[in-house]
């Protein structure tokens, strides 16, 4: 039951993206379409949920003085693999996602987690948390890549919904961006107003 | 267990024996990617030879080793029968709108051009970015191109009126856009992207025959 709330609160209460405003840079950058704002939140979910396993792991062995280098270690060790393993059989996603890739290692949500969850909890509640972290980032970035895509493009993941005549170019360009996370969180805070 | 006291000796132990292993995993993980990733990266090379050159025909052809002079590469075709069909020649201009503009040309033996292919870009999405289609549609298409709005705002369209190069060959061609005195429409609202791709095109081919059309007529695309 822990375990479980551990993943809901990544999800929602605790949600990186429209909560605690984290990792605002891939957001940004990379939720032109609903497809790259998938990928991307996948490629953060895969490199958190290992780092969080593993910074657990190895929790006691790490002595404080040194402890966000080794941290960084292990998360650009993660990183690396999964931009080779993306570049050698996802080769379409490489091409989209291009530089973002390398960026996962800075980017906050992961190394936030690390210190602040996983070095503190068990590896089961750390593979949870970093789970739970992961698909509320990979939600919220489908999201404002789906709205994005939908009045940039007219389109849904892909299929042609609107035609090309009704296209806002500008939900496409950075600062449609802005403009739909702006929305978005607004949209949250009322949500999270009322319930509580 | 404890946690490992931050003496010297222990944060020196740990950091390095977490590099070493970290070092390991990727070196396992790069020795069964690296055969793919270097494969998909000539089979996409190759399917960009094969779509500027041969396009939609349905010939046999063999693709010469790559050559590379001056930062432009060659890659020579051959179809059966031993005669040249082209040369696919891949450019990069380096002042697109959002950086370098990288493209793959085809010219047949006489210099016209076959096809093209952006290969890498920075363009911006729905603007620049159109240019892997614009140049090689026949008619204008442009969702705000060709619209009443659009000649008050940009002025009419020139009498050139094509922005398809495909068949064109840059040493009879002026192969820069309309604003500059040439033969080819820009992409409307990316002339920067347009005049980019079309400098890549003209240098490709002027380092494959040595002298374009559009050098006699203005310095002002250069």
């Amino acid at each position: 039951m822990k375990y479980f709330k551990t993943i809901t609160d990544g999800i929602f209460k605790g949600n990186p993206t429209f909560v605690l405003l984290l990792g605002m840079c891939p957001t940004l950058a990379t939720t032109s379409s609903a497809m790259n704002g998938l990928g991307m939140g996948v490629a953060t979910m895969f490199v958190l949920i290992c780092s969080n396993a593993f910074i657990s792991l190895l929790k006691n062995l790490i002595p404080d003085g040194v402890r966000i280098p080794c941290y960084i270690v292990v998360i650009a060790s993660f990183v690396t693999i999964l931009q080779m393993l993306i570049q050698a059989y996802l080769p379409e996603l490489y091409r989209t996602l291009g530089i973002f890739i390398p960026l996962i290692v800075v980017n906050c949500i992961i190394l936030g987690r690390a210190e602040a969850f996983a070095a503190k909890n068990n590896v089961l509640a750390s593979l949870c948390d970093g789970l739970g972290t992961g698909l509320g980032f990979t939600l919220a970035l489908t999201l404002l890549g789906m709205i994005r895509e939908f009045f940039g493009k007219g389109t849904f993941f892909g299929t042609e919904i609107l035609p090309s005549s009704c296209n806002m170019l500008l939900f496409v360009l950075a600062p449609g961006a802005f403009i739909t996370l702006g929305l978005l969180i607004a949209v949250v805070n009322s949500i999270r107003k009322n319930q509580a | 267990m404890k946690k490992l006291e931050s003496n010297r000796l222990n944060m020196a132990v740990v950091m390095t024996a977490i590099a070493v292993a970290a070092a390991g995993l990727l070196g396992w993980v790069n020795s069964f990617t690296q055969e793919p990733i270097a494969q998909k990266s000539s089979q996409a090379d190759f399917d960009a030879i094969r779509s500027v050159i041969i396009g939609d025909r349905d010939i046999e052809f063999t693709v010469a080793p790559a050559q590379e002079r001056n930062g432009f590469v060659f890659h020579k075709v051959t179809g059966a029968d031993g005669r040249t069909l082209g040369t696919a020649v891949k450019s990069t201009d380096p002042n697109g709108f959002g950086g370098d503009l990288t493209i793959m040309v085809g010219f047949d033996t006489e210099g016209e051009i076959l096809g093209y292919k952006v290969l890498d870009h920075s363009e911006t999405p729905g603007l620049g970015a159109q240019a892997d289609e614009w140049f090689r549609q026949p008619e204008k298409t442009g969702s705000v191109s060709g619209s009443k709005l659009s000649e008050l705002i940009f002025g009419a369209p020139s009498k050139a009126g094509s922005h398809n190069i495909i068949g064109m060959n840059p040493a009879d061609d002026v192969m820069t856009v309309s604003s500059d005195g040439g033969q080819v429409d820009a992409i409307t609202a990316s002339t920067i992207t347009s005049k980019a791709f079309l400098r890549a095109v003209n240098a490709a081919f002027k380092e494959l025959f040595g002298y374009t059309a559009a050098d006699a007529v203005s310095g002002a695309s250069y």
